[in-house]
């Protein structure tokens, strides 16, 4: 058995023994992933699992670094990028991904790409035409 | 800064080049001469072309502590990078059609599904899913 196998059969034993936790947060994700552009919470989502919700924040931080709410976080901006490509408004993507208002949409956005949702999409046309003219 | 590019040691690039395009489905991307023996080579993912560069450099030929850590890494088993696909087991039984050699079959790790294969040019590569 090579080094990298003895390795991975140890980790597994060690940190991933827990497959009930696992099937939980496992799901969990997949919800958030589904249901992104809908409303939702922790309550909710630890509804859904059959747990309380702070156990399910506490196993959602263990085995993803990130709680279901920053996770969601995530995968809304995520999709925001694809809709402005396509070049939708800043406005309607706020609120087509799941975002009660465009400031706070935009300040997030800013904070975690480093631009505003209007210079993101600026920067795409403009990158877009830049190969076009080659 | 931005990640453009990632080396990955290889033995001989161009047997390298047709296992990752003709096996793996990369896309060679940039093939720039430098010396009598040795090109400047990359490839990309066909899913994300204009996304990080895989160079398939030839440091293990030239440079004996290359040689010597890409040879530990492999007989340890260790990957030397990983790539992301939507299902391993699919792609497992692809590469496996194609003949390609796997070390460690689709093993399910906590959130994860990984399998590890010969890249045969000196280096074991994971491939990983997200469950």
């Amino acid at each position: 058995m090579t080094y990298y196998l003895k390795e991975i059969t140890r980790i597994k034993n060690n940190c991933y023994a827990n497959q009930g936790q696992l099937d939980t947060v496992i799901g969990t994700r997949h919800y958030i992933n589904n249901n992104f552009d809908n409303e939702l919470n922790l309550d909710l989502l630890s509804h859904i699992r059959f747990t309380s919700k702070f156990h399910l924040l506490r196993l959602f931080k263990r085995y993803y670094g990130q709680t279901p709410m920053q996770y969601l976080i995530d995968r809304r901006l995520d999709k925001s990028k694809e809709l402005l490509l396509k070049g939708q408004s800043v406005t309607e993507t706020c609120f087509d991904i799941g975002f009660e208002s465009p400031s706070s949409f935009s300040t997030l956005f800013k904070s975690k790409f480093g631009l505003t949702p209007t210079e993101f999409q600026k920067r795409a046309i403009f990158t877009r035409s830049d190969k076009e003219c080659f | 800064m931005i990640v453009k590019v990632i080396g990955v040691p290889v033995q001989d690039q161009e047997k390298a080049l047709k296992f990752y395009t003709e096996k793996l489905g990369f896309l060679k991307k940039v093939d720039v001469p430098i010396s009598e023996h040795n090109r400047w080579l990359t490839v990309v993912s066909k899913e994300e072309q204009d996304g990080p560069e895989i160079l398939l450099e030839p440091a293990p030929n030239h440079f004996e502590p290359a040689k010597i850590y890409q040879k530990a890494l492999f007989d340890a088993g260790i990957p030397y990078t990983q790539f992301n696909v939507d299902d391993v087991q699919k792609e497992y039984e692809q590469l496996i059609r194609l003949g390609v050699e796997f070390s460690v079959k689709p093993t399910k790790m906590g959130t994860v599904k990984i399998a590890v294969f010969n890249d045969t040019c000196g280096n074991n590569i994971q491939i990983v899913q997200m469950l």
